[in-house]
């Protein structure tokens, strides 16, 4: 757990930010930043008129990529002209007051930025690999122009619009639009190839399983709303850091908010226990898996947690939590990752594994390293989809490392092959070389300082089987001996119309190389991981500059092997370089050794669980499966059983035949013989007559009824 | 006076269209509707007590030696509602073009008569004329059902009509009781509904009151529909036709949310803080069950009416958190289901048109066959499920953050019930997620299944995908459900006045619990109910029965 | 004034007693033979009968009085008790046309 003196500090957070950070300003005059959402939300409507008049050509592709570009360039504009924090309203959304004098109160979530330098830094990275991938799809997609191909760049551009809004919104509930917004952007790109029913399910479950870290994230936004009166980023850290009288009072009700918070934060970076939706999320056409599923959308939960990083103090174990719940995922996710096949799977577990390292970072409070390694990560893991996208295109949906290999001497494949190598480097942290490597170093050398040992081990264990899966799938795909099979499918639906036009590039038994736009992005994405390196201090600067800033805790000693950070690099790649081995002895150098030992495990009773258990993920679907959605099912088959025949039929029509038995009762009564009715008239008129005559007596006879009743 | 236009003009056009050739019938009713729905724009316009209070004040006299008169007035919400009528009209009767082919006139009529008794029941500001205005939706509905319904239609029809009827019986009673207790009290009648709800308020018993409101929600709780007093709905709604569905769910479910606006919260306020909470609950018990039972279904008709309990519920816990967010997230919430709910209606009734058939399993991948209406399939399943942005959202989002901070010690706004309450209802938003995104994956997504072959085309000579006319009906429903999604403040500064008065009585009465004493009721604003210039057929002298009558 | 019953006078002239316990006979004649007889035209002579008892009770009633409202009444009965003659005696007609029969429990299709 985090040492008391760790967890101190996080508590006077608040207090010594408010002072140390100046709190964001309302400005009125840079109102042209909302370009930066507007352009995105421009770009969508020219795609849905490309949509809506078919336009048969790359038009959408050129005019989104455009458009984000120049989103980008706003961005670079803003953070040229920088110098403070500021908030700037762009238009009142919702802005209620309750009451009025002195106890009046309000609920006010503008359509406001708030620009600061965490929100910069998340917004170049996000504009500008929007921008890249999306030139990417221009050309990966092309077989669906005329089709899919204005939809889909409909959906880059409403999710570029959406993580605008969620990274710079001036409040919670901005950043919650921005949130479902990337959720059902998310839903729109994964379900992109909708005759095909396991993307349509995929889609769903990363919008339903979003769903549910949406519901912690709009508790939690309730709760703070009602602790601190306000939702507004700026009003909330002054309240905090003022020492609002709720953050001295405690209780429950202040004590779950981080728990909330992180509740969302989970569900839309795909950690413990929601992560499942995510490589399932891999159905989408790959570049939307580079751009939300791997670059940008995964980390608006760190993002949420950055932000808010002052409200982590609210209790005690919450960053502990953040950092185990981290730790934890980054391992299992790992262990499936090693048991997949589909390397655009093992990708994906790769980027549920690294998200666990992010939190982790949260979790031992260098919000630094966390989003040093968001910065990172969303290069490389953004290279790494891409090669993947590369090849799939290429070999027509050929994903299965078994089936692939020596793809560096296949002609035109070169790039591909070199810029994904760089990518796995970057992502298992080769010493020097990889910004990976000092962003991982930096979270795993706190963890050491600020967690536990037993944190520390877990990332250090972690990153060894990173090493050894991520390069199984370099030296299965790209070294080795020539070897590969076409995949039998092709882009897009299988009768969609634009498939005709280029059907004549696919399944011809020769793969067809990456040409200039998907070659062109792969070298700059890889050279922006590689330069990412020297911005490592600049990284440093925009966190600590924001109220994300914290004092990390330093380690007692200065000796080497006292501080972690000292021989952290050291211990970090002889672990990547020991990985990388065991990969290059199972995986290139004799790669039959790989089967037969995982035949001998299955040969084994006692260790037969470990391979099934990890190429089955652990069971984690099946698990959900039956503990929250068939009991659910069956609940909802009851209830519209019951509905239907015990509320409605026995009930409801029960009551409503109440009247006719009552009416049958005296149906013997109308028997339609004209002269019983005479009858019955003649001795009601009798009766009658009997009364009227003997009223007197009739009177004196209720009269002692009634009189004895109430004496009795 | 322009305001009783509203009901004259549906009215005389249900005459016009009946004395029209029967090939016209449908032009003039819809002409008839889009100059309502003009009107009401105008009236909108001029409309004065958009900040608060009553407007559009007309009075005839009628049985004024009992108090009554046709008289009528209108506060903003009551307003927003009528703007929702007067619209969802023009397009349910351009929507019934191709999908009514038999008894024609008989149709359009019943819809303009349908209109005026719709709108009767916002504006009126007599007891009586409420009531029977709010009885007279029946009939029209009944008849909509009854002859243009499914299969089973006539027992819908029958199910509906009494269903409702027996509550708004027990309504009838109640409001009667009161107006009776004012009599009492007052030494004459009176049926000016301002009136009462200040002498309710303050005149009755808590324990009247908690008869009084009883009462009421028999009526206006099987409208809504409130669990577990929902069944009728399910069956109305499957076999209505789609623009009996679309008014179904779009206004009439309304009028039960717009009764407990208009009578519950203001005529019994000590009652409303002490039933609150099982109110809240029902609502809540009524979202997550309908929502699961929606899960089930197979019939996407009937998927949506389920879907209508649910939602429905969100909106019955805004308006029982005693909050202004609730307040006038509730009535935004009225609004927006009629819009989407209504759009959802639209859509599968042109689907039925195309295939006859509801069934999920029969139907699939139509995005292959019909783009453009699984493009607006998706776009009202989202404004459905509340993605930001659309309008759904920023209704139920206030709903939940008003049950949420409702709790005995939130200012300036105590209110009885408090997080649990939204975190419940709250998974309601993830079932919602779940049972339309299943339907959508069904229907609009996966693999192409559609019923044989010749059902397609051969019953209707309507084109695969929509046609110009059917875009019509769906367009000014997404305009605006973007419109409402990304500036809601507009129409939440029209009713922050009026919900703001509605809810005077409540912080005192809720911080004087567990024993509210009358005194907390007595510093409610009457004024803000009773305006000085209200007519007053009660204290004319020498016209009332009750005052002659009385000791004899 | 008379007494209202003064049958023990043989030598009074026809007191109005005389004429309510003719009309109350002719009443009870009507309605036993309406409540026992099938023949639907019998049953229409009973009830002819239990009008005229009526009509009887009222004239003796506005002689009785001196009021004329009486003598009104039964020309407006007898009109009426006409008319409905006409109707009733087609309605039998038109039955007996259907059933070929006068029996009133022919029909009998009212009860549930």
């Amino acid at each position: 757990m985090i040492a008391a003196n760790a967890q101190l500090d996080l508590l006077t957070l608040g207090a010594h930010h408010a002072t140390a950070i100046p709190i964001a300003q309302p400005t009125t005059e840079m109102g042209w930043a909302g370009w930066i959402l507007w352009l995105p939300l421009i770009s969508l409507i020219a795609c849905g008129l490309c949509a809506a008049f078919r336009v048969r050509n790359k038009l959408p592709a050129w005019l989104t990529v455009g458009f984000l570009g120049s989103s980008f360039l706003v961005t670079l504009g803003l953070y040229f002209q920088y110098t403070e924090p500021v908030t700037i309203e762009l238009f009142r959304w919702i802005d209620l007051s309750l009451g009025t004098g002195t106890d009046a109160a309000g609920f006010t979530a503008n359509f406001s930025l708030y620009v600061d330098q965490l929100s910069l830094l998340w917004m170049l990275f996000v504009t500008g690999l929007g921008t890249l991938i999306a030139l990417y799809a221009s050309e990966y997609m092309e077989s669906d122009v005329g089709a899919g191909y204005a939809r889909f760049f409909a959906g880059v551009s409403v999710f570029l619009f959406a993580m605008s809004a969620l990274v710079l919104g001036d409040n919670l509930l901005m950043l919650y639009l921005g949130w479902e917004g990337v959720g059902f952007a998310s839903y729109w790109l994964i379900g992109y190839y909708y005759t095909r029913p396991s993307a349509v399910a995929a889609a769903k479950k990363a919008f339903i399983v979003n769903r549910i870290g949406d519901l912690g994230l709009a508790l939690g936004l309730y709760l703070i709303w009602r602790t601190f009166g306000t939702i507004e980023y700026s009003e909330l850290f002054e309240r905090l850091g003022s020492g609002h009288h709720a953050t001295q009072a405690g209780g429950w009700s202040v004590r779950a908010i981080p728990y909330l918070l992180m509740l969302g934060a989970f569900g839309k970076s795909a950690q413990l226990p929601l992560f499942v939706w995510l490589p399932d999320a891999m159905e989408g056409p790959t570049p939307v898996s580079a751009l939300i599923h791997a670059a940008t959308m995964v980390t608006a939960g760190v993002y949420l947690l950055a932000r808010m990083f002052p409200f982590l103090a609210l209790d005690a174990a919450a960053a502990p939590t953040v950092a185990w719940i981290g730790a934890l995922t980054a391992l299992v996710a790992a262990t499936i990752g090693m048991a997949q096949y589909d390397i655009k799977r093992i990708m994906a577990y790769s980027t549920v594994s690294q998200l666990g390292y992010m939190f982790l970072g949260i979790g031992v409070l260098t919000t630094f390293g966390a989003a040093y390694h968001v910065f990172t990560h969303a290069f490389f893991k953004a290279v790494l989809f891409l090669t993947c996208g590369a090849i799939m295109h290429g070999f027509a949906g050929q994903l299965d490392l078994r089936k692939l290999s020596g793809l560096r001497q296949l002609p035109g494949w070169r790039i591909t092959s070199y810029t994904m190598l760089y990518g796995c480097l970057c992502l298992v942290g080769f010493p020097y070389v990889t910004s990976g490597f000092f962003s991982k170093d930096a979270i795993m050398a706190q963890a050491f300082i600020s967690g536990s040992t037993g944190l520390g081990l877990i990332a250090l264990v972690t990153a060894l089987l990173t090493a050894y899966y991520t390069f199984r799938v370099w030296f299965r795909v790209c070294a080795g001996p020539v070897k590969y099979e076409l995949g039998d499918d092709h882009h897009g639906p299988d009768d969609g119309e634009g498939h005709g036009d280029h059907g004549d590039q696919h399944g011809h038994g020769e793969p067809h190389a990456p040409r200039l736009a998907i070659n062109l992005v792969l070298v700059l994405i890889t050279t922006g991981a590689f330069l990412a390196i020297f911005l490592k201090p600049w990284a440093r600067e925009m966190v600590m500059g924001s109220t994300a800033r914290n004092a990390e805790p330093h380690s007692e000693g200065h000796g080497f092997w006292q501080d972690p950070h000292k021989w952290m690099p050291v211990v970090a790649s002889i672990t990547t370089i020991v990985g990388i081995a065991i990969a290059w002895h199972f995986h290139l150098a004799n790669r039959k050794a790989a089967d037969a030992l995982r035949s001998r495990l299955l040969a084994n009773p006692a260790t037969a669980w470990l391979p099934v258990a990890m190429e089955n993920k652990w069971y984690f679907d099946e698990i959900y499966h039956g503990l929250i959605r068939l009991p659910l099912w069956i609940v909802g088959h009851a209830l519209a059983f019951l509905d239907r025949y015990l509320v409605d039929l026995v009930i409801v029509d029960g009551i409503a035949r109440v009247p006719r038995w009552v009416g049958r009762a005296f149906q013997p009564l109308q028997n339609g013989i004209l002269q019983s009715y005479a009858v019955s008239m003649a001795g009601g008129v009798g009766l009658v007559a009997l009364l009227v005559l003997y009223m007197p007596q009739v009177i004196k006879l209720l009269e002692g009824w009634l009189g004895g009743g109430g004496g009795g | 006076m322009m305001a009783w236009l509203l009901l004259l003009v549906p009215l005389a056009g249900a005459a016009a269209v009946a004395l029209a050739p029967s090939g016209r019938a449908r032009m003039v009713a819809l002409a008839v509707s889009t100059l309502t729905f003009l009107l009401s724009v105008v009236m909108a316009s001029q409309f004065e007590a958009w900040a608060g209070g009553f407007g559009i004040e007309s009075n005839a006299p009628w049985l004024t030696s009992f108090g009554v008169g046709l008289s009528i007035h209108a506060d903003s919400v009551s307003m927003l509602l009528v703007l929702l009528t007067t619209l969802l009209m023009p397009l349910c009767i351009l929507g019934s073009f191709t999908s009514i082919t038999t008894r024609e006139k008989e149709y359009y009529a019943w819809l303009l008569v349908l209109q005026a008794a719709m709108v009767g029941v916002f504006l009126a500001r007599d007891l009586l004329f409420f009531y029977i205005c709010f009885e007279f939706t029946l009939v029209p509905m009944f008849f909509l059902i009854a002859i243009y319904g499914g299969e089973n239609r006539s027992r819908a029809a029958i199910k509906f009509f009494i269903y409702t009827f027996t509550g708004s019986m027990i309504t009838l009673a109640g409001l009667v009781y009161v107006a009776w207790q004012f009599r009492e009290t007052q030494g004459s009648w009176s049926w000016d509904i301002p009136a009462l709800t200040a002498f309710a308020a303050t005149g009755l018993s808590p324990g009247q009151q908690g008869w009084v409101l009883f009462a009421l929600l028999a009526g206006f709780a099987v409208k809504v529909p409130l669990f577990p007093v929902h069944t009728w709905l399910p069956l109305a709604h499957t076999e209505a036709p789609t623009a009996g569905s679309v008014i179904l769910a779009g206004v009439l479910l309304k009028l039960g949310t717009y009764g407990l606006y208009r009578f519950v919260l203001p005529m019994v306020p000590v009652a409303v803080v002490e039933y609150a909470p099982l109110i809240a609950v029902l609502s809540i018990v009524g979202i997550l069950y309908a929502a699961l039972i929606c899960w089930v279904q197979q019939d996407i008709k009937r998927l949506i009416a389920y879907s209508s309990v649910s939602h429905l519920g969100f909106c019955v816990l805004g308006l029982f958190a005693l909050n202004p967010l609730g307040g006038q997230g509730s009535v935004l919430y009225m609004l927006n289901h009629g819009l989407s709910t209504g759009a959802l209606f639209f859509l599968v009734g042109m689907m039925y048109e195309r295939y006859h058939t509801r069934d999920m399993r029969e139907l699939g991948g139509l995005a292959t066959v019909m783009p453009v209406w699984s493009f607006f399939m998706v776009f009202f399943v989202l404004s459905s499920v509340g993605l930001p942005g659309l309008n759904g959202f920023v209704s139920e989002f206030l709903c939940l953050v008003a049950a949420f901070a409702a709790s005995p010690d939130a200012q300036p706004y105590p209110g009885v019930l408090g997080p649990w309450y939204a975190a419940f209802a709250g998974l309601g938003m993830i079932f919602a997620a779940m049972y339309l995104l299943i339907m959508v994956g069904k229907v609009v997504f996966g693999a192409r299944r559609e019923p044989d072959a010749d059902h397609h085309h051969a019953a209707s000579s309507l084109p695969a995908d929509l046609t110009p006319r059917e875009i019509g009906v769906l367009v000014p429903l997404a305009v605006l459900c973007v419109y409402l999604g990304v500036q809601p403040s507009v129409l939440m500064d029209t009713m922050e006045g009026s919900i703001a008065d509605t809810l005077a009585a409540y912080p005192a009465l809720v911080e004087s619990r567990p024993d509210p004493t009358l005194e907390a009721v007595a510093e409610m604003p009457v004024e803000a109910l009773v305006e000085a210039d209200a007519p007053n057929f009660a204290t004319a002298p020498g016209e009332t029965i009750g005052g002659d009558d009385g000791d004899g | 004034m008379t007494p209202l019953l003064a049958l023990s006078d043989p030598l009074t002239p026809v007191a109005l007693a005389h004429f309510l316990i003719t009309s109350g006979g002719l009443f009870v004649i009507g309605l036993v033979g309406f409540l026992t007889r099938r023949n639907m035209i019998v049953m229409f002579l009973c009830t002819e009968l239990m009008f005229q008892a009526a009509a009887l009770a009222m004239i003796a009633f506005g002689a009785y009085h001196l009021d004329p409202s009486g003598q009104v009444f039964v020309i407006f009965i007898l009109t009426v008790a006409a008319a409905e003659a006409a109707l009733a005696l087609g309605l039998v007609v038109f039955l007996y046309r259907r059933r070929e029969t006068l029996s009133a429990e022919a029909w009998s299709e009212l009860h549930e």
